[in-house]
């Protein structure tokens, strides 16, 4: 069964449309993260799925049942804000019980739920705090508590990394994933990382100007891109673009090959300078201009001695190598 | 851990106090340190001299005064529980009624609703005496189309009225003020929360009064005090509508009105400084006793949320 199912979902604001007919089904205990350039319309998608927005057309089923008439809050989701969105006024197990009381869950059952929460999220020293007294993590944690005990069939996160910290988002990120894992629940999740995307998702949906570009397993979305707005996006640093003579020898408009499918290699074909290098400790990247003028960063998985002004030679790996058309889209057949 | 320079005499700081510690002095600290040394002082055979607290046993306890003073009292009294009881819910509601998302002509009902405020005493004072006046005004046939003219009464000319209508009069001029204040604290709670409480099935009145109330509380309890300061230095539209004698039988006469007879008289009253002196006193002393009431104790309650 489909936990969610969104046929031709358009929303205008105004004369802007912001999202032009978006289709896609989420099975159940899937965890499905959107992905895409800051305003594509990740968070309008999600508000829609909510019923926080009306869609201007298309229709969005929740667990077989059609809710366009619907309310929030009988929906059967729950959402986790990027601001996290708690209720300032109420300690922590009173913004996690609010929504319980209102459905009029028993007291004993209640406690049991904040209890199982609390207990996962370890949130058990803190039940009597207010939002005040947390730290950015902790709130987080108490948002994604606030969510788990309505136990939903829909879980929405709406970049809710994106107030923390890099160490603190890489936690979280592991708790999210390690809480997927036990819950066997059913999410979807809205970032414009796209390192969050991979390391996060069983599916990824990948957005751009209201449309979607892509939907796969994060692996399938690196080796087999759609388009070139997909393998610009997934992958770091990002994937080469050549054009002109290199192109034209594969038969494509566009030559695609990612940093690390680049080889330094004495009998490469490609020749160029460094005109740059960076040195992580675990890679070096290197930003190479060929004899065309165009540039190329290689991605070495180790030290090298390689300087600036060097004279080097590539090779690409070979099958490694991705063909676009004129249109941008992938060209598969040869 | 470094030493940190020895701290050298900060003379800026007093340089940047010194014109606004100058100006405050001059208009509020010395008139009323005036006032307050007036109110201890009398004429005896026609010499001013220092009476200690006798002014004040007058005021309480001597008939010619006291009658006046403890009316003027009980008055104003029912005057501020008017406007707590009616203004502020009044105002309160109108402010979550204008915070509706998506409402139109938002701009239009805030300022309609907030004129009357920034109309002239005198201008809202004569409006609704012409328009309740039995003889002229719109009220009585206004209520006759309606088929309620039984209902009508000179309620500016009734004992029994006269503070009520009053009253609602000054409510009518100021509801715009608790509504603004209201108004724009309400929209400072995020829009996230509230789209929260809608995901959690909290909507509609019992989000206001679950989520909103009291994210707004601290801002009720300032319309609180500021409607207590308010109303106990009131004396304008009292003046405007009932004139000083505060009619009928001073049944609408407040501290500011009364004040006003007992300092500069009235017709055949003759005004005394001295005791108007102490009247002033008096109510300088039952506002400060409110202010700090709110300040020491509500305030200290109440808490503020971070949002
Ligand atoms: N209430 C609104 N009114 C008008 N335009 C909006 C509204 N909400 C979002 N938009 C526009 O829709 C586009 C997508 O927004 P959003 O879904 O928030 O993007 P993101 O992918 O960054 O979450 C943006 O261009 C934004 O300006
Ligand atoms: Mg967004």
């Amino acid at each position: 069964m489909h936990s969610l199912k969104l046929t031709r979902i358009v929303k205008t604001f105004g004369q802007v449309e912001v999202l032009k007919g978006v289709d896609l089904e989420v099975e159940t205990g899937e965890f499905v993260v959107f992905v895409g350039p800051s305003g594509c319309g990740k968070s309008t998608l999600m508000r829609i799925i909510a019923g926080l927005e009306t869609q201007t057309s298309g229709t969005v089923e929740i667990g077989g049942r059609n809710v366009d008439a619907t309310v929030p809050a009988r929906r059967g989701i729950a959402m986790v804000f990027q601001s996290y969105a708690l209720y300032p006024h109420l300690t922590v197990a009173g913004n996690m019980t609010l929504a319980l009381k209102e459905d009029g869950v028993p007291k004993a059952e209640r406690e049991a739920r904040v209890e199982k929460a609390a207990g996962l999220l370890q949130l058990s020293p803190l039940l009597k705090r207010r939002p005040a007294e947390l730290s950015g993590g902790q709130r987080q944690r108490v948002a994604i508590g606030r969510a788990i005990v309505r136990e939903p069939t829909l879980f929405l996160f709406d970049e809710p990394l994106s107030n923390l910290d890099a160490a603190l988002r890489v936690a979280t990120r592991l708790e999210i994933a390690k809480l997927h894992r036990t819950l066997g629940a059913t999410m979807i999740y809205v970032t414009h990382d796209q390192i969050e995307a991979m390391t996060l998702a069983d599916r990824i949906v990948v957005l751009n100007g209201g449309t979607v570009q892509q939907v796969g397993r994060p692996i399938d979305l690196y080796n087999r891109p759609d388009n070139l707005f997909v393998a610009g996006f997934i992958g770091s640093p990002k994937m080469n673009f050549l054009t002109k003579r290199f192109a034209e020898e594969a038969g494509a408009a566009t030559l695609g090959v990612r940093p690390e499918h680049l080889k330094v290699d004495p009998a490469g074909a490609w020749a160029g300078t460094v005109r740059h290098a960076e040195h992580l400790g675990s890679d070096t990247y290197l930003y190479v201009v060929l004899e065309d003028g165009q540039e190329v960063t290689v991605r070495i998985p180790e030290e090298t001695p390689i300087a600036v002004d060097d004279a080097v030679r590539l090779s690409p790996l070979p099958g490694r190598l991705h063909r676009f058309g004129a249109d941008g889209l992938a060209l598969r057949a040869a | 851990m470094t030493d940190r320079p020895k701290a050298r005499p900060r003379w800026h700081i007093a340089v940047f106090l010194a014109p606004a510690l100058l100006v405050y002095t001059v208009i509020m600290l010395v008139p009323l340190m005036q006032t307050l040394l007036l109110a201890l002082e009398n004429v005896r055979d026609g010499e001013r001299v220092f009476v200690g607290l006798d002014n004040f046993r007058m005021l309480f306890g001597d008939p010619r005064f006291s009658e006046g003073f403890w009316n003027a009292l009980r008055n104003n009294v029912y005057f501020f529980v008017l406007h707590m009881l009616i203004q502020n819910p009044i105002g309160i509601a109108l402010a979550a009624l204008l915070s509706v998302p998506r409402l139109r002509g938002v701009a239009i009902y805030r300022t309609a609703l907030f004129l009357p405020t920034i109309l002239s005493f005198v201008i809202v004072g004569f409006l609704w005496k012409l328009l309740l006046s039995p003889l002229w005004g719109v009220a009585p046939n206004l209520l006759g189309a309606v088929g309620l003219k039984s209902l009508f009464a000179p309620w500016l000319g009734q004992e029994a009225y006269a503070l009520t209508t009053v009253s609602l009069v000054s409510i009518w001029q100021f509801v715009g003020i608790p509504m603004m204040l209201i108004y724009a604290a309400l929209i400072t709670i995020p829009n996230e929360v509230i789209e929260a409480a809608e995901c959690d099935g909290i909507t509609g009145f019992k989000q206001f009064f679950k989520i909103k109330l009291p994210l707004i509380l601290p801002t009720i309890g300032l319309v609180g005090v500021l409607t207590f300061v308010g109303n106990f230095n009131a004396f304008d539209l009292i003046y405007a509508m009932q004139g000083a004698l505060a009619g009928p039988n001073f049944s609408t006469d407040i501290l500011g009105t009364y004040l006003y007879r007992i300092f500069f008289g009235f017709q055949l009253q003759a005004g005394d400084r001295y005791m108007g002196a102490a009247v002033a006193t008096a109510m300088f002393v039952i506002i400060l006793l409110g202010v700090c009431f709110y300040l020491f104790v509500i305030q200290r309650r109440m808490r503020r949320y971070q949002m």
